[in-house]
């Protein structure tokens, strides 16, 4: 089979890094390839060299067996080569049209619109997407944004397209959609680089599977000739526990009742809908669902951040409903929020003032009016000790730091105290998502030490996985209701998807 | 910041400079610097004058004490307003009203002055004070509107802080045409002249000293409330991201509202500083644009206050020249200012290649 892109010994070093070191890798026209590792792993360094936003120090790339140089993606993409990054590259305020043929360069002076629209929509129906090309893109839920990134790739002609974690934003149905659709590209004869580091994926999409390990290539296989667990070994050196974790904790008083909640989405329809549930010291309660379904805007609730249009809020029997995030910080509320490197932290701050960044209102870092720095950056040097925070110092600033260094930052600043004394409850969005296998467990002890202490904890995730790793009792929500609540004996992945499913049969 | 322009030989861009040292920084200044006057001397010549001697003036400026002082004394407003935008451009709040919360200052001093002379309201040794106090309030006052449609309503304030410079400017117009010209001015629309003790000369009898002890000051207190306080802190959060101020507690509304109105308050004592550290009573345009030049003094400086101060004394000085070229050797006023564009663009620019780097691709490197 033809070789589309072959890369020979390519060597990329960052300051203090080699990201790449004397990496192998080829793509055949016809497959979807799955390039698989840990955050950090060199994964996406790799594709930005065959984009040509970045220059190997070393190697060759070969495009259809010719050898080339790619100083930039504009090289890359009159090769033939397209890319859809991690966040959309798409001009907000334009329709689909405008984006797609943003740099199109064929019309001269008069752009034939009525053409391109016509071109557009086969071109999407194609690949069984249904779009609107004069729709703005803000519009769009993100699926579609990225239907209009891969459309405006295609329109190009390209035929290697990479995809950066293109899952990560996309529900459980839009994901199916995105794989029946490169399913259709390959067998149209383009080739596709899919980089992940989701083991489900690779084993439902790819034909073949790279793995790459600190910049390293680890293997490259067949994906039908291997399995979930060999891959993660190769991944992370080390095979992974499956199962309950254990704890001591005793289950206390009612921390958090809340009692027919409804709240308001940002479209401006309920987006929870009547949810009532309760949260217990020392117990986990897991919220299972495909994201999207109102989990995030039932955090924001409980967090203060959003106003509920009816329902109530208990928090230790006093009522809550209705009060800001001032308050229910004050009332022992700790939030992780969704997207942490987004939400939780200033980019531009020092890691210091993102720690303190709700603390520094409260003594023995503040009084009426002044701030004490002295006690601030000692406690931060503590906490980054304890939290294992990797930093050049308490004074850098937070844009340094990678994803999960952020996500202990946040955890930190959320759970160490410092806002007086152990949060009673603590609210984790997605606390895992996009972290490495390291990362991830780090949260998960964390949490667990939590609960031992004597917090309630309400856990939303996606991950079955770790759903049923941590939770005393799993709630399922869909359509903004709570589908049913599994203690953890009862469920498993089986009964959790019924209940997911019956819900979406019952709101579809 | 990537622009890229395709030419025939080749491909031009401009890239961002990772970390430059301080060395680098001074130096490319000095160059821009020398530039500008570079620049100016060929436009000099041109117009067959002597840059020699023009030069001479302008640099006289900081050499002689007379005319230093006078540099200072014109750098007071433009100190105080911009000290006043460092807050506020520090909340992402884009003020660009400083010039009519200036206005409001001045008319706030005026009218404690008024109060006094007409109605024999307050001791003597109140007035001062008074002033201070009035012209804070009532300019912060006039940034809080705009401040308070952004917390409320959501409304951009870029427009708002502008439009309202002219309404401030009118107000100070119909007052001294009006209720408050002076009864004894044969007409001309002026206030009475400022008692001795109403002026900006507590420290050493004179209002440049008076005037930088101000600004020193207000560089000390914007300072210290963006670095040690609660509320600077609060401000700083909200300038950064107002969705991470919410979810950090914060009350976003509150310290817009507050920031604003700091903001607007140390302009309001740039313009006491006017009328009765520069010009000594109130007339229309008694600011030459003193609000507008703040803007580009707080972008300059970075925000800093210290360094706020000290680019305020260069373009006050530049202020000075201005009129010693005009008087010395007759260069027209507009040439005059036309001097002092040329050196904020000069900066500028230098400020621009300081930050970013052009690079020259020749075509034929790229391609095998």
């Amino acid at each position: 089979m033809e070789k589309l892109v072959e890369l020979r010994g390519i060597v990329k070093r960052f300051p203090g890094v080699v990201a790449n070191d004397r990496v192998d890798f080829e793509l055949r026209r016809g497959e979807v390839h799955a390039l698989l590792g840990e955050n950090g792993a060199g994964k996406t360094t790799l594709m930005n060299i065959l984009y040509g936003l970045y220059k190997p120090d070393e190697g060759e790339i070969y495009v259809r067996g010719k050898r080339v140089e790619l100083r930039s993606p504009r090289d890359a993409i009159r090769l033939g080569i397209g890319m859809v990054h991690q966040n959309f590259k798409l001009v907000e305020s334009h329709t689909v049209l405008e984006n797609i043929i943003l740099g199109l360069r064929e019309d001269g002076l008069r752009i034939d619109f009525e053409k391109h629209r016509r071109r557009i929509i086969e071109l999407a129906e194609r690949y069984g997407w249904r779009i609107d090309p004069m729709a703005r893109v803000w519009q769009l839920s993100a699926g579609e944004k990225q239907q209009v990134e891969l459309l405006k790739i295609l329109y190009r002609g390209a035929e290697i397209l990479i995809l950066d974690e293109p899952t990560s934003v996309l529900t459980v149905q839009e994901t199916r959609r995105l794989f029946e659709a490169l399913r259709r590209m390959a067998r149209e004869g383009k080739g596709i680089i899919f980089i992940t580091h989701k083991l489900n994926e690779v084993m439902e999409v790819s034909d073949r599977v790279t793995v790459m390990r600190r910049g390293r290539v680890v293997i490259t296989k067949e994906t039908r000739e291997t399995a979930k667990a060999e891959l993660a070994n190769y991944m992370i050196g080390r095979p992974i526990v499956f199962g309950q974790k254990k704890t001591s904790a005793q289950l206390g008083a009612v921390v958090l009742k809340v009692i027919g909640l409804k709240v308001l989405g940002d479209r401006g329809y309920p987006a929870v809908n009547g949810v009532s549930l309760e949260v217990r010291r020392g117990e986990i309660l897991g919220i299972a669902g495909v994201s999207g379904n109102g989990q995030v805007e039932l955090a924001e609730a409980i967090a203060g951040l959003r106003k509920p249009l009816s329902g109530r809020i208990l928090l230790n029997g006093v009522d809550a409903t209705g009060m800001d995030a001032g308050k229910m910080i004050e009332l022992g509320v700790a939030y992780i929020p969704p997207e942490g490197n987004k939400l939780g932290v200033v980019p531009g701050f020092r890691v210091v003032d993102n720690l303190f960044l709700k603390a520094y209102r409260y003594p023995p870092y503040s009084n009426k009016f002044l701030l004490n720095w002295g006690k601030m950056l000692e406690k931060a040097r503590e906490l980054i000790e304890e939290f294992g925070i990797v930093t050049p110092s308490v004074l850098s600033r937070a844009s340094a730091l990678s994803g999960g260094n952020i996500q202990r930052l946040i955890l930190a600043r959320e759970l160490s105290g410092i806002i007086g004394g152990i949060p009673r409850l603590i609210v984790a969005a997605y606390p895992t998502k996009g972290l490495d296998i390291g990362a991830t467990e780090f949260v998960h002890d964390l949490l667990l030490r939590y609960k031992e202490m004597g917090s309630g904890i309400i856990f939303i995730s996606e991950d079955l996985e770790e759903l049923l790793l941590l939770s005393d009792r799993i709630a399922v929500i869909s359509g903004g209701r709570i589908r049913g609540v599994l203690a953890r004996e009862e469920a498993d992945a089986e009964k959790i998807g019924l209940l997911m499913s019956e819900a979406v049969v019952q709101a579809g | 910041m990537s622009l890229r322009i395709e030419t025939r030989f080749g491909r031009i861009r401009v890239e961002r400079r990772i970390g430059y040292g301080r060395l680098y920084s001074i130096s490319m200044t000095l160059l821009s610097l020398a530039l500008a006057f570079l620049v100016v001397a060929l436009i000099l010549a041109s117009l067959g004058l002597d840059p020699i001697k023009a030069f001479q003036v302008i640099f006289g400026v900081f050499m002689k004490p007379s005319l230093l002082l006078e540099s200072i004394k014109q750098s007071i407003p433009i100190c105080l307003a911009a000290l006043g935008l460092s807050i506020a451009f520090k909340m992402n709040f884009w003020n660009i009203g400083a010039e009519g919360q200036i206005y409001m200052g001045m008319i706030a001093s005026t009218g404690i002055v008024l109060l006094h002379a007409y109605y024999g309201f307050f001791h003597e040794w109140m007035v001062m004070p008074l002033m201070l106090l009035a012209s804070f309030l009532l300019g912060g006052a006039w940034c809080l509107i705009p401040g308070a449609l952004k917390a409320r309503l959501g409304v951009n304030e870029i427009l708002p802080t502008l439009m309202l410079n002219y309404v401030a400017i009118l107000i100070v117009d119909f007052l001294v045409h009006g209720p408050w010209r002076d009864p004894k001015g044969y007409g001309f629309p002026l206030s009475i002249a400022f008692p001795e003790y109403t002026k900006l000369n507590i420290v050493l009898g004179e209002p440049a000293y008076t005037g930088l002890l101000l600004s020193i000051l207000g560089a000390a207190a914007v300072f210290f409330l963006l670095e040690y306080t609660k509320p600077g802190f609060e401000i700083k959060v909200v300038g950064q991201s107002p969705a991470v101020a919410r979810y950090a507690g914060i009350r976003v509304r509150s310290t817009i509202l507050l920031g604003s109105f700091l903001a607007g308050g140390l302009a309001g004592i740039g313009g006491l500083s006017i009328v009765s550290g520069i010009i000594g009573r109130l007339r229309p345009g008694a600011s030459p644009g003193y609000g507008y030049t703040a803007i580009i003094v707080a972008a300059l400086a970075g925000l800093n206050p210290w360094v706020i101060v000290a680019v305020s004394i260069f373009f006050g000085g530049l202020i000075t020249a201005g009129g010693a070229l005009q008087m010395s050797m007759g260069i027209p006023k507009a040439a005059a200012q036309m001097i002092q564009a040329v050196i904020f663009l000069m900066i500028l620019v230098g400020e621009f290649i300081k930050r970013y780097r052009i690079v020259v691709e020749r075509r034929g490197a790229s391609e095998r």
